[in-house]
């Protein structure tokens, strides 16, 4: 496993500019604000969190009052939530899962046992800290946390997509060296999954000097790619 | 010799260059060009389409002192328009690279075209039939002609045509039988003489002169419960030709039925005829008639897993439309029944030689067998939209149009329970054309399928010809209404009031020019946001994909194709109790009952009594 840890670097933060203009970043705000407002959720019910977000979703919290609905594809979801202890098989999906999602995306990791393995901390088949593996935007700790907590870290998520503070998906692209050596630590080198997570850094232009690496170079090595597919006449 | 003769001297020539050079390597772009002359010479009478006079052929027999003559008029130019239109397709379809494929695989193209053109020549005979007697002739020649064109492939394919024949001759016979009563009535068989003679005639005369006819013609339409020969029959017929009969042949009795039953014995007497203990008229007999023809055979097709045969049930099942559209006998529901007859014509041609462009790749016509094809054939996908759209009549297509009108004129008919049953049936439509696509052309690309392209532009040119009259005439139909006003005119019925877009009457308009503004318009929207507004688009593999978490690979199926609309079937699987097949078996096995029990009292019993029998009631039913 890498050494360095990740979790408190601070991603492509822009320096905080004193602002002249009022209007500079009119738009930006704009976009901001609509995408805190409207947000898909797929709940990648993996524990016991699951239970807690029923109540969430239906009337008595109703998270929809918030914007936030859930979706039953990767594709068209913006927050991927991670609800209790990832066993080793459970992580595989789930990274494959996180791959798919369209950026920008936000994962946030409600329970204990995403933040240190909690009840499973012994288990030899639980990954411990997600966030080695996956970048996470928040965590809801608690066992489990009751929905009232959950609503508190969605909005919380709101308050920093508002300010542009959720950017750990940018996370993903720019150290996935570090990333996928933990995957790769965790699977063995064999490890791939379908989607094309350097490529996809040169189409949202945040490839940077840890995006490539040594394990990038193994994955590479073993790479099959899949057969290319194009519409054609 | 005039236009007509011209018109029907060109018809026969091709069908005669085109049986003669069968064998030449050219001779199927020689038959297409020759229906495309064919198709001038039409144009060349347009002015019947637009409410021009009555054309008599010059033309003239007379055969053991009865007349026979021709003529064409809105009716018939309509009709003759979408016969030779459909064939043109088909023919230029068939010509190219088609054809050397068919060659390699044992088939005879030259062949198919010569059949392709004798079956348009005999439907101009037939449409131009100015009395009973060339009504028949030319009814028979067309259905000869079919079955030449039906039997083709051999095989499977004879056992439907043989079965068609059956079917058509027992047709043939009561349509004889008909003619012969009203030969007996009116001693005459001129239209004129039985259109004066109609008034006279007494309620048992029209109900058994009305039911014969209608039994006649409609065999040849699939009108229920005679249906069971044609989805099969026309199916097995090689692509192009199952194109062309799917969209025009059927719709032949339906002309037959229009001249006879609608015109000269007159509908209105319908109305008057009480069935006894019920609370329906003779026409809303046969209007419930036309609704089960939509609904059965459409829920029949949901059920098919062979496109061909798919296609083949909702022309059956289209046809119910037409039907019940004439049966309303007001401007606005019979503007729609012919109106559907120009429309489905388009998509069901659209929609055959999409799937033969299909089978022409990939040698399956089994919905279970195709899939993802939209990445390898987009223009056959893009053709076979838009026919599935107009068939199942949604907007912006021209299926849309017709149905509208009918279902309009339902509603302003007060005919509630019948407006339900055609949406039934419409909803039965938007099921299986989504099978249809949705088998072969979306979801997951099967391996063996990888290599393939899209079909030559021999073969996509008539269908994207096809699929754009398909729009165009959805988006403006007042072009389509033109020539349905003067074949209302020539039936005589009042015309429709209608626009280039559409129809304008004090009862609820329709505007496509306006209605497809507002769809592009809003699509425009979409695409504006989503092309112009999104971040660089990338295209993903179809691998990469969500299937619960799953790793997909190329080897195991997600494609939802076998037993699809599982879920309906568990409620309405029960209902499919086959009971037409059922109804034709036990009628099957009495008739070889009585002849085998016949066969054994005349060959081994008494011979000689038997004969003595037959001898007897022979005499007397010829003396007495």
């Amino acid at each position: 496993m890498s050494n360095t840890d990740l979790s408190n670097i601070e991603v492509n933060q822009k320096p905080v500019a004193k602002r002249s203009n009022p209007f500079a970043n009119v738009f930006n705000e704009l976009v901001s604000f609509c995408r805190s407002r409207s947000m898909f959720m797929l709940h990648y019910c993996t524990g016991c969190g699951a239970i807690e977000l029923p109540p969430a979703m239906t009337s008595r919290f109703d998270m929809e009052r918030l914007g936030i609905q859930p979706m039953v594809t990767p594709r068209q979801a913006d927050i991927l939530l991670i609800t209790g202890y990832v066993s080793i098989k459970t992580l595989k999906r789930v990274i494959l899962t996180y791959e798919q999602m369209g950026a920008p995306k936000y994962v946030i990791g409600i329970c204990s046992c995403t933040v240190n393995g909690g009840m499973y901390w012994q288990s030899y088949a639980t990954a411990k800290k997600l966030d080695e593996y996956i970048p996470v935007d928040l965590y809801i700790a608690g066992c489990m946390p009751r929905p009232e907590a959950v609503i508190e870290g969605l909005q919380q998520l709101m308050a920093k997509i508002k300010t542009d503070e959720a950017n750990s998906w940018k996370k993903y692209y720019e150290h996935y060296d570090y990333y996928l050596g933990n995957q790769q630590h965790l699977f063995g080198n064999n490890w791939q999954t379908p989607t094309d997570i350097i490529g996809e850094a040169k189409t949202y232009q945040l490839e940077g000097p840890n995006t490539l690496g040594e394990h990038t170079k193994i994955l590479e090595s073993v790479q099959r790619p899949l057969e290319p597919l194009e519409m054609k006449l | 010799m005039n236009q007509l003769d011209t018109l029907l001297l060109i018809s026969l020539i091709t069908a005669l260059i085109s049986g003669l050079g069968r064998r030449h390597q050219l001779i199927g772009w020689a038959t297409a060009i020759l229906l495309t002359v064919q198709f001038l010479a039409l144009l060349s009478i347009s002015s019947l389409g637009y409410g021009g006079t009555v054309i008599e052929s010059a033309v003239n027999l007379t055969i053991l002192g009865q007349p026979l003559s021709w003529r064409f008029d809105g009716l018939s130019w309509f009709f003759a328009l979408i016969t030779i239109g459909a064939a043109m397709a088909s023919s230029f379809f068939a010509a190219g690279i088609w054809a050397k494929k068919y060659k390699k695989h044992g088939g005879n193209p030259g062949l198919l075209q010569f059949a392709m053109s004798l079956n348009v020549f005999t439907m101009l005979v037939l449409l131009a039939s100015g009395d009973l007697l060339s009504l028949f002739i030319g009814w028979e020649l067309v259905s000869w002609a079919s079955l030449l064109l039906m039997v083709l492939a051999g095989g499977i394919a004879t056992q439907w045509g043989l079965r068609y024949i059956v079917y058509a001759t027992a047709g043939a016979m009561s349509i004889l039988a008909g003619i012969g009563i009203i030969y007996h009535l009116t001693g005459s068989f001129a239209y004129a003489d039985l259109a004066a003679a109609a008034s006279t005639f007494s309620t048992t005369h029209v109900v058994v002169l009305s039911l014969l006819f209608i039994a006649g013609f409609g065999v040849k339409m699939g009108l229920l419960p005679f249906h069971l020969w044609q989805a099969g029959a026309y199916a097995e017929t090689p692509g192009p030709g199952s194109a062309f009969l799917g969209a025009i042949s059927s719709r032949m009795g339906l002309y037959a039925m229009l001249i006879v039953v609608f015109q000269l014995i007159g509908l209105g007497k319908m109305i008057a005829v009480e069935i006894p203990f019920t609370f329906l008229s003779l026409r809303d007999l046969l209007m419930w008639v036309a609704a089960f023809t939509i609904i059965f055979p459409t829920y029949t097709a949901l059920r098919q897993n062979d496109a061909r045969y798919l296609l083949a049930w909702h022309g059956i099942g289209q046809g119910g439309y037409m039907m019940m559209g004439l049966l309303l006998l007001d401007p606005v529901g019979s503007a729609g029944g012919l109106l559907h007859v120009f429309n489905y014509a388009t998509n069901q041609a659209a929609l055959f030689l999409a799937i033969t462009a299909v089978v022409y790749r990939t040698h399956t016509a089994d919905l279970n067998r195709l899939g993802g094809l939209v990445n390898r054939m987009p223009l056959t996908f893009l053709v076979l939209l838009v026919g599935i759209i107009g068939l199942a009549g949604i907007p912006p297509m021209n299926g849309f149009v017709s149905k509208w009108l009918i279902y309009r004129s339902l509603i302003i008919e007060g005919m509630p329970l019948l407006f339900v049953a055609t949406v039934i049936g419409t909803l039965g439509t938007i099921l299986s054309v989504y099978k249809l696509i949705h088998n072969t052309f979306l979801g997951q690309l099967r391996l063996e399928h990888e290599h393939i392209r899209e079909v030559p532009w021999s073969m996509l040119a008539p269908m994207l010809v096809v699929a754009t009259i398909i729009f165009i005439t959805g988006f403006m139909p007042g072009l389509v209404l033109d020539w349905v006003a003067s074949a209302q005119a020539a039936l005589g019925f009042t015309p429709l009031a209608y626009t280039l877009g559409g129809v304008e009457t004090a009862r609820g308009s329709l505007d496509m020019i306006w209605l497809c503004g507002v769809l592009f318009g809003g699509f425009g929207v979409g695409a504006l946001l989503f092309y112009g507004g999104g971040n660089k688009a990338k295209r993903v593999h179809q691998l990469d994909n969500y299937a619960g978490g799953h790793f997909l690979t190329a080897d195991t199926r997600y494609h939802y194709s076998n037993n699809f609309y599982a879920g309906l079937m568990h409620h309405i699987g029960g209902w499919y109790r086959g009971t037409f097949k059922w109804l034709e078996s036990s009628l099957i096995s009495i008739v070889s009952l009585l002849s085998g029990l016949t066969q054994i009292l005349f060959h081994s019993y008494h011979p000689a009594l038997f004969l003595l029998i037959t001898a007897t009631l022979s005499l007397y039913f010829f003396i007495g």
